[in-house]
């Protein structure tokens, strides 16, 4: 289905009428989309402000100069110059800034008290409204636990900072997210803010995201970050699984396609446009999961990133809800990921890579949900549970936790509630799949391992949930 | 396994496009140049095993060039001939084909060089006439109603408005005059370093050529219309900084390269013979210089499209075991004086050599070991011949003088970086 505002809001005469008339419309940004496979420089010509000075300044200024932004800096210059002249990006003081920037980033790590938080008053005040359509504002800060007391709060703080700049810039496209980098956990910032701070973030606003060093480490690919790997995708025929399917082969992957039989024309459609193979199974069958295995053992030997995406709703309020629905939702939903994760343990190569879906729902409830908000937030749980066994080898566990998208799914949602439900975020607007794929692909390469035992809103930043 | 030499070589002088050698194509001027290089080496012509030709424009009727200048000049029809193209550093590919045709033992003797006119670019249709027309006109069905109709389907605008031909970069649109602009300000060269080198180029050129060093190199050219061209034309040996400074910026408001701190279109073509040294010691000829390494490189050109220098000169300088410091002359291809400047910006940065090289600072290459007969913003940039004419400098400086090495740097589009090394024999 359409989203009349967004296409509304495309045209500018509409909108400057909309705007000029006082409408009582909300006109969200069509959002700005990475058009190909990773690049070896995502910001490429993209001007980027920096402030803060924290202690992530160096790792800041090699992360941004190689990714190939122009780098702004509210501070001392120095630290910039060897990066700048290797990769040509020169860094300029702040106030030589364009009147609209892509990006705007504060390291906050340093700030150790409620009374220092003025600097984040200080550095976004004067930008925030001169930040880019579709642009990108970050803090990176510290996790508060274990800090003292008054950096706890300071640091805590951050958060709900984050989480309100992004309700505000959001109507512009623009997102603005926390990054929590754990101390020693610096070398593997890079990669996440390389996604972050570029287009194929589109759809994640006012999360925070925490870099640890508990899975341990490798090396990290710029481009083809998924060559030789091989991907298993369930629920892959249609919607979010094919775009998964999609996005991860585009990276290299070798990608086999897991759907029910029902499905095996669109499932075999997708395997051929990806170049990988098509796996009839339900994955509620008891032997489900040791015929996955047996498949995989058998043309692959192993496989390198499990994406349990297959899931569905049986939708109704408890009191009137069969059993059949409760039982089959939690079946599909939670334990076939966690059978069918049992059951590729052997499997898995190194530095594997688990990405479960869980739901905004999980975390937030639902009237008519409470077999899958149930299941959604199990998945959390289990996920929570799995990474510190799976550290170790070096296998991540990460789940993402869509919001509204544009999907068959959301399609059969009656037309009001739809249309509030699209608008409940920060930026507006229902996201695509390929938003929820980019994020699962980043998730399922190697410059993922800061991450493990997480959940990532995909929800363009989500009115409802914590 | 033998070592390839260079014995000789020659030049046209180089001329600014659209004016004396407008009739004359890329063959006709490479002829011209290897007819020179006969005549001043006095090389046996049936000792010729082949040409290996440079050339960048190439005419889409007889692409081959090298075939052509040895069917026109009338040299053996055995001495094979094949024509190369690595954008600008076309004449440099051509000559290291040939060394490492010779030195692998496929050949003993043989011509090397590249042309390029400018003036002769061809101005194309628009591919989507021909898809449209062709079809009706190579159907032996097609009546005159198909001939209407297909006429009737061109759109003035969209079919039948020629191509303009342009040094533009394919991928990304970028014509090279912005990325020099962009490199300029990315490594923060100014608008007065760069017209201070242009005026050296200059003055160094003129004085090359004042003092005969160039005539050992350049041969005069009679051209069709009856004119003899005895010399280099776009050289200004009056040129200085106050009047360069007076132009203004060509690319970019506000910028720095201008007409005068960057090459111009240019005609012209240079050769050089290469042999074993055996060949040339049978043949009586002496060796003037010998190539000891070279390296070519590729660097994005949506980033800094001409840097492919400061990568590969190191890498052939790696090769050949050499530190800069052991390098007695070095020639660069001026492409634009920003480009220079931030090729040697580069080199002398850890940070970038660090990331880069994997290496501290190669080191800062000298002002009077740098072009020391000018470049490219002064003699002009043919875009074959290039590579040919620095390479045949060099070995007459190596041959002439106290030194002993030289490096050369060349970019190229596409991103593309060339490297050599050549050493005194």
């Amino acid at each position: 289905m359409a989203d009349f505002l967004l296409d509304l809001a495309a045209n500018p005469r509409a909108r400057k009428m909309v705007t000029t008339l006082g409408l009582p419309l909300p006109m969200p940004q069509n959002l700005e989309r990475a058009p190909g496979p990773w690049q070896e420089r995502p910001l490429h010509d993209r001007d980027v402000v920096v402030g803060g000075a924290g202690e992530l300044t160096g790792v800041l200024a090699d992360i941004l100069t190689t990714a190939g932004a122009n780098p702004y800096v509210d501070g001392d210059l120095g630290p910039w110059e060897g990066p700048g002249q290797a990769w040509g990006r020169p860094a300029k003081a702040a106030s030589e800034a364009p009147k609209r920037s892509w990006s705007l980033v504060f390291d906050a790590t340093r700030i150790s008290s409620p009374e220092e938080l003025r600097a984040l008053y200080d550095f976004f005040h004067p930008r925030i409204k001169a930040i880019a359509r579709s642009g990108r504002l970050v803090v990176l800060g510290r996790p508060h636990k274990g800090l003292p007391v008054a950096a706890a709060a300071a640091q805590r703080a951050l958060e709900g900072f984050v989480r309100s700049c992004g309700r505000e810039t959001g109507r512009g496209g623009a997102t603005a997210n926390l990054v929590l980098v754990d101390e020693g956990a610096e070398d593997r910032l890079e990669p996440v803010l390389r996604f972050l701070l570029s287009p194929r973030s589109a759809y994640v606003s006012g999360q925070p995201i925490h870099v640890g060093k508990r899975v341990k480490a490798t090396k990290v690919r710029t481009l083809r970050p998924l060559e030789g790997k091989v991907a298993l995708v369930t629920g892959a025929a249609r919607g979010i699984g094919e775009a998964i399917a999609h996005t991860l082969a585009r990276e290299g992957a070798k990608v086999i396609v897991l759907d029910r039989p029902d499905d095996a024309a669109l499932g075999a459609d997708v395997a051929r446009s990806v170049g990988g193979s098509f796996l009839g199974c339900d994955v509620t069958d008891s032997d489900a999961p040791e015929r996955i295995a047996a498949y995989i053992q058998e043309h692959h030997g192993k496989v390198d990133v499990v994406v349990h995406n297959a899931g569905v709703t049986r939708d109704k309020t408890l009191g009137r809800m069969k059993p059949e629905l409760w039982d089959l939702t939690m079946n599909v939903n939670l334990c076939a990921v966690m059978g069918i994760t049992d059951a590729l343990q052997p499997l898995l190569g190194k530095q594997a890579r688990i990405v479960c879906l869980s739901s905004i729902a999980g975390i937030a409830g639902n009237v008519g949900q409470t077999n899958y908000s149930a299941s959604k937030a199990g998945v959390i749980g289990f996920v929570e549970a799995l990474a510190p066994k799976m550290a170790r080898k070096g296998i991540a566990v990460n789940a993402v936790a869509p919001g509204f998208i544009e999907t068959r799914l959301t399609d059969a949602i009656p037309v009001a509630t739809r249309e509030v439900a699209r608008r409940l975020s920060n930026l507006g607007q229902g996201g695509l799949p390929v938003d929820i794929a980019e994020v699962i692909t980043f998730l399922s390469s190697p410059g993922a391992h800061g991450l493990s035992g997480q959940t990532l809103r995909v929800c363009g930043g989500s009115f409802v949930g914590a | 396994m033998p070592r390839a030499v260079i014995v000789g070589g020659a030049r046209t002088p180089f001329v600014r496009a659209f004016a004396e050698f407008t009739t004359m194509d890329t063959i006709a001027l490479g002829e011209a140049a290897v007819r020179g290089l006969l005549e001043k080496t006095g090389v046996p012509w049936d000792a010729i095993d082949g040409v290996v030709w440079g050339g960048v424009i190439l005419p889409p009727t007889a692409p081959n060039v090298a075939r052509e200048i040895v069917l026109d000049i009338g040299l053996p029809k055995a001495a094979e001939a094949r024509t190369v193209t690595r954008a600008c550093a076309s004449g440099l590919q051509a000559i290291t084909d040939a060394v490492a045709a010779i030195e692998r033992g496929d050949a003993e003797v043989m011509i090397a060089g590249g042309s390029d006119s400018t003036s002769n670019a061809p101005v194309t249709m628009p591919q989507s006439l021909v898809h449209k027309v062709a079809p009706v006109a190579l159907s032996r069905k097609s009546g005159p109603l198909d001939y209407v109709k297909a006429i009737g389907s061109l759109s003035p605008r969209k079919d039948l408005l020629p191509r303009q031909p342009q040094i533009a970069e394919r991928t990304t649109g970028e014509v090279m005059g912005e990325a020099a602009e962009r490199m300029a300000e990315r490594n923060g060269v100014t608008r007065d370093e760069q017209d201070a080198f242009a005026v050296l180029s200059h003055h160094r050129a003129a004085a090359a050529i004042q003092s005969g060093r160039f005539a050992d190199e350049v041969v005069p050219v009679d051209t069709p219309e009856g004119k003899r061209v005895y010399s280099d034309t776009i050289v200004r040996g009056d040129t200085s900084v106050e009047k360069l400074a007076k132009l203004r910026p060509a690319f970019a408001k506000g910028g720095t390269v201008t007409a005068g701190n960057a090459s111009t279109l240019t005609d012209g073509a240079a050769a050089v013979l290469i042999m074993t040294e055996e060949k040339a010691k049978e043949l009586g000829m002496k060796p003037l210089a010998a190539f000891k390494s070279w390296s070519y490189v590729g660097v994005d050109p949506a980033d800094q499209l001409l840097i492919g220098p400061a990568i590969a000169m190191p890498k052939a300088l790696a090769r050949a075991g050499l530190e800069l410091s052991d390098i007695d002359v070095v020639d660069m291809h001026e492409a634009f004086a920003s480009q220079v400047l931030c090729v040697r910006k580069a080199m002398a940065s850890d940070a970038f050599c660090q990331e880069r090289l994997g290496r501290n600072a190669v080191g800062t290459i000298d002002d009077d070991k740098l072009n020391v007969h000018g470049g490219s913003v002064a003699i002009g940039h043919p875009f074959g011949a290039t590579g040919a004419r620095m390479v045949l400098t060099m070995a007459n400086e190596l041959a002439t003088t106290d030194a002993k090495t030289a490096l050369l740097g060349i970019c190229a589009a596409g991103g593309l970086g060339a490297g050599a090394v050549m050493e005194a024999v």
